[in-house]
């Protein structure tokens, strides 16, 4: 591939070094928004392979490269138009290459227009 | 665009190269399965950019090596992937249509029960359709089911 750089460490003139494994251990290896009403859709998405309206406030994301164990980090988020207060956002690996993503508003599954999700964690 | 040559590449950086460089497809097919007697219908929704690269050819890898991982995934002495490498250093697939970019989603995505068996039993566990096809609104989403009397027409060759 084109324009490769090869680095074990990133050195900075005065602030000192960074390993280059900080920066592939820590970032998202995948991330999602979908619409979670309506005909549900991916509006943006990284190594996403599809979405599966499961049921009511109840989605799966599948994954294209497998996690390397289900001991993955899920972390989702709901957005605008929460319409009860108590409202509260699940989300949690099924398995290496998917994970599911609830909404609950008063104790009772809800749909929700926006939702967002990011993994993070070991490639297989 | 032509594809890198990527065998050997891992399928991570693979899919930078693709997100970087393809715009995604939105396709309108979904897949509606039942998985179980017991919960409603349940809709598969294809990812853009997972369309775009499967309709590109060279990205991804072939749909047994999600098999043989989901194989490794249920022994029960199961703690991680030690078979990762499959994902990567298999040739990936050549360019193929949107209808082909759906039977690899439904056999990579959907449980294994579902389509190996969707036209046994009392009627069909699986359906391949058109988004607007789908309910308009989503009231009683949760008793969403496949139709009784569904007919279904085999189009594979």
């Amino acid at each position: 591939m084109a324009g490769k750089i090869v680095a074990d460490t990133l050195e900075h003139s005065t602030a000192g070094s960074l390993d280059t494994q900080y920066v592939v251990n820590g970032s998202a290896k995948a991330w999602n928004s979908f619409q979670g009403t309506g005909t549900i859709v991916f509006i943006k998405s990284f190594q996403c392979s599809s979405l599966v309206d499961a049921n009511t406030g109840d989605y799966d994301v599948n994954l294209t490269s497998a996690m390397d164990s289900t001991s993955y980090s899920v972390l989702v988020s709901s957005g605008y138009n929460v319409v009860h207060n108590a409202s509260e956002t699940l989300g949690y690996a099924n398995t290496t290459t998917q994970y599911s993503t609830l909404h609950y508003e008063n104790n009772t599954r809800y749909d929700i227009p926006y939702l967002s999700g990011q993994i993070n964690g070991d490639l297989a | 665009m032509q594809t890198p040559s990527f065998k050997g590449t891992h399928l991570f950086d693979r899919l930078c190269w693709a997100k970087e460089n393809l715009e995604g497809v939105q396709s309108d097919y979904r897949v509606v399965y039942e998985d179980s007697v017991d919960e409603c219908a349940k809709i598969l929704v294809p990812d853009p950019n997972f369309c775009a690269a499967y309709l590109q050819g060279g990205i991804l890898p072939p749909v047994e090596v999600y098999w043989a991982l989901a194989d490794d995934e249920a022994k029960p002495d199961f703690k991680r992937h030690t078979r990762g490498y499959l994902l990567h250093e298999m040739q990936p697939i050549e360019a193929g249509t949107m209808e082909q970019c759906i039977e690899y989603l439904i056999m990579k995505d959907l449980p294994r029960h579902v389509w190996q068996t969707w036209d046994s039993g009392n009627k069909p566990k699986m359906v391949i359709c058109h988004k607007d096809q789908l309910p308009s609104t989503r009231e009683w989403r949760n008793a969403w089911k496949i139709k009784d009397d569904l007919t279904t027409e085999k189009i594979a060759a």
